[in-house]
């Protein structure tokens, strides 16, 4: 009995004690001026860390590894401890948590959200802006894939390590199978999958459980008919999903529910399922970035779908604002450089890893954030590869911010339990714009005060 | 009476367990209960906000009443399985002549799998798409039409995610009532069939009442587990879709870490210690005047 009441105040009280404790620790001596990237002093090489959220085997922790590796040669003493949690929500527990209690080690990963913006304005973050160009390497990097770092007073703290685009890959066996085209429109997509279905195709695989997948649909309407303000307005409260564009957006949404776009239970279908029913020739159409262009365009595919997979960009709409080259075209979760820690030493090694991170990870076969590479296609690429890789040159200067990284993190997790509810047809669209507008009304405003 | 001396070292010996009591158990429930009056994100000053909090929970929050609702189902779905279950099993064990100890074991497996695997295996077992155990059941016996994605249909999420914990712990449950059931004395019983007593009769004149301080015990361990359940759910849907299978807790603890809205979480787990203490009150009460009557 005592245990039990024991362990549900434990777990009330985790938040409690622990960063009430350690929130008095805060003001401890260091670095104080997020904008002085070049503190004077001597290079100590010592242990530094770095919290990040990205797969353990991928890219980007391959390629620091080695860099990190290479710099130790030569400084002594010196070593890089990658502690990474790639599930998200997970991650962004830890990480807030830690910021919490004052502990967060010299490099962290975080997207450019409402709390990421609190601790860059309580100057916890370097001016990653300052530190960039200061290292001369500024200019280097893809606009777009800095600006998709930035905060919304287009000041940036992090620094981007990857550039993706997001694709709509389709199966083209499957499409002419149904008779059915490429959609020109947003609008087109209803009538595709109300075809598909009728043909006994899966239209769309979705990974619902993970919920921002869905949530990336929510931003594709209001980014082709209002532009990347829109949601920029709707956080703060200053437009609603009651405006005319928000309308449109959630219908559009529930047009894609009633004509069975995505797997039945799609909402409790994970990842790599969701991937599974498209690359076995299941479902017609998968949305997802370039980050899964191993598994999507090289032999890794399956023989009997891989001569049929193409890929289309994000639509556009009946009177569009956002040109038919801006979608999606995120550069990750950005790396933060923590202000209290921060010293010669860590100006060395960001100078040294900056430089030399380009070329290390593009020889992985992934994009650069920067121009100054070339992607090395992997042997066992389908040409499709080398498509997906020379689009990046032609990404427009607008990209579709998506929402998850925007709302308050309240509103989100409301957003993304009501759309799995419209979706489903659990509510009306009438129903979600009056609950939605209510929670962001509610948290909204506060949270970007 | 003990002497003076032993008195004191009792003492003593009594306090260490005590202080951890009250660090552990007591400290965070009072800190709960001081956060639980403030506003705060966990970086930024903390505001005292007075019983907003409460105000807001009890009146502003659907999600709350949803979330509270839907622990009262999982409970109840909870206890059945459990309590309903173990005491079949225990009943049966009692017949069994041979093989006792490894239905016990078998019975009791789940209880010491890990939790993450639990949540796995069911998320394979009500899966529509790749078709999952049940869905593979309900094609070959002919029920094709029932086919369904278990975690994804708002009316059947509830039941799908208090299933797997009310089955885990069941094993559990049974051996205690089971251990209980061995010590009604068998000549009681007998007696009783001498005089012409139905199975039934046996049962509730005689069996249940001798075993009910252990099925006290038992309902209270079984409702404050389930009342503080955490781990299935949020690993089997997070509380989706929608908010068809959010629990007090799960809400909490979003509310927590990822609206780090520190105050208002604390609001709330100070409602379910409440809630936990009110249950438990609960229970004495019905199950005591049983007895007493």
């Amino acid at each position: 009995m005592r245990t039990n009441r024991a362990r549900l105040a434990i777990a009330a009280g985790v938040a409690a004690v622990g960063l009430l404790l350690s929130g008095c620790s805060a003001g401890a001596s260091g670095n104080s001026d997020p904008t002085n990237v070049d503190p004077k002093g001597e290079i100590v090489p010592r242990e530094i860390s770095w919290l990040l959220s990205r797969p353990a085997d991928g890219g980007v922790i391959t390629a620091m590894e080695q860099i990190a590796d290479e710099y130790a040669a030569k400084h002594p003493g010196f070593s890089l401890n990658l502690i990474t949690t790639p599930d998200r929500p997970s991650y962004i527990q830890k990480y807030e948590t830690l910021a919490a209690a004052n502990k967060l080690p010299e490099l962290f990963d975080t997207d450019a959200t409402p709390f990421a913006q609190k601790l860059a304005k309580q100057g916890k973050m370097m001016d990653a802006e300052a530190l960039l160009k200061d290292l001369g390497v500024y200019d280097d990097y893809r606009p777009a894939a800095l600006n998709y770092q930035r905060f919304d007073d287009g000041s940036l703290y992090m620094v981007p390590f990857e550039f993706q685009l997001e694709f709509f890959w389709y199966n083209k066996a499957l499409f002419q199978q149904a008779g059915v085209e490429i959609p020109k429109t947003l609008d087109d997509i209803p009538a595709m999958c109300t075809k598909l279905r009728a043909a006994g195709i899966t239209p769309i695989a979705l990974d619902g459980q993970d919920q921002w997948p869905l949530e990336r649909y929510m931003a594709y309407y209001p980014f082709r008919t209002a532009g990347p303000d829109y949601v920029e307005q709707l956080k703060k409260g200053d437009a609603k999903f009651s405006d005319p564009t928000g309308e449109q957006a959630v219908k559009w949404l529930s047009d894609l529910g009633s004509a069975g776009c995505f797997q039945d239970g799609f909402s409790s279908t994970g990842y790599s399922d969701a991937q599974a029913s498209f690359t076995s020739g299941k479902a017609a159409v998968y949305n997802i970035g370039t980050w899964e262009l191993n598994s999507l365009a090289t032999d890794a595919l399956d023989p009997s779908v891989r001569d049929d997979i193409d890929y289309f960009t994000l639509p556009v709409a009946k009177d569009s604002v956002t040109a038919a080259n801006e979608y999606v075209s995120p550069s990750g979760i950005g790396m933060a450089v923590n202000t209290k820690t921060y010293d010669p030493l860590v100006r060395d090694f960001l100078s040294f890893a900056l430089k030399r991170y380009p070329e290390v990870y593009a020889a992985t076969g992934a994009l650069s954030p920067t121009t100054t590479v070339q992607t090395t296609v992997p042997a066992n690429a389908t040409p499709l590869y080398q498509r997906a890789v020379d689009q990046a040159n032609d990404v427009g200067e607008q990209t579709a911010m998506p929402w998850d990284t925007q709302l308050d993190p309240t509103s989100n997790t409301r957003l993304q339990q009501e759309l799995t509810l419209l979706l489903q047809g659990e509510v009306a669209p009438d129903e979600f714009i009056t609950t939605m507008d209510g929670v962001i009304a509610d948290n909204g405003p506060k949270a970007f005060k | 009476m003990l002497p003076q001396r032993s008195r004191l070292s009792v003492l003593v010996f009594l306090i260490p367990p005590l202080a951890l009591y009250g660090i552990a158990v007591l400290l965070p429930i009072f800190q709960s209960l001081y956060l639980s009056f403030f506003d705060w994100d966990g970086i930024s000053p903390m505001l005292f906000v007075g019983i907003d909090n409460y105000v807001h929970m009890f009146t502003g929050d659907a999600v709350f009443w949803i979330a509270f609702r839907n622990t009262l189902g999982y409970v109840v779905i909870c206890l059945i399985l459990q309590l309903g279950g173990a005491l079949i099993v225990a009943s049966l064990l009692t017949l069994l002549r041979r093989g006792r100890e490894v239905v016990k074991t078998l019975y009791i497996l789940p209880a010491v799998i890990s939790t993450v695997a639990i949540a796995f295996l069911f998320q394979r077992i009500y899966s529509l798409d790749p078709e999952g155990l049940i869905n593979q059941v309900l094609e070959f016996v002919g029920l094709g039409h029932l086919q369904q994605a278990w975690l994804s249909d708002v009316s059947t999420v509830l039941a799908a995610v208090s299933v797997p914990e009310g089955w885990r712990f069941t094993g559990l449950y049974m051996l205690i009532i089971y251990a209980a059931l061995l010590a009604v004395p068998t000549e009681l019983e007998e007696a009783a069939k001498l005089d012409g007593a139905s199975w039934w009769q046996t049962f509730w004149r005689i069996r249940f009442p001798y075993i009910r301080p252990v099925w006290i015990t038992t309902t209270i361990i079984a409702t404050t587990n389930a009342l503080r359940g955490f781990d299935i759910p949020y690993l089997l849907t997070n509380g989706g879709p929608g908010q068809s299978s959010e629990l007090l807790t799960t809400y909490m603890y979003k509310t927590a870490f990822t609206s780090t809205n520190y105050g208002y979480a604390s609001t709330i787990s100070v409602f379910v210690v409440v809630e936990c203490l009110a249950a438990v009150g609960l229970i004495f009460l019905l199950l005591r005047r049983k007895a007493d009557a």
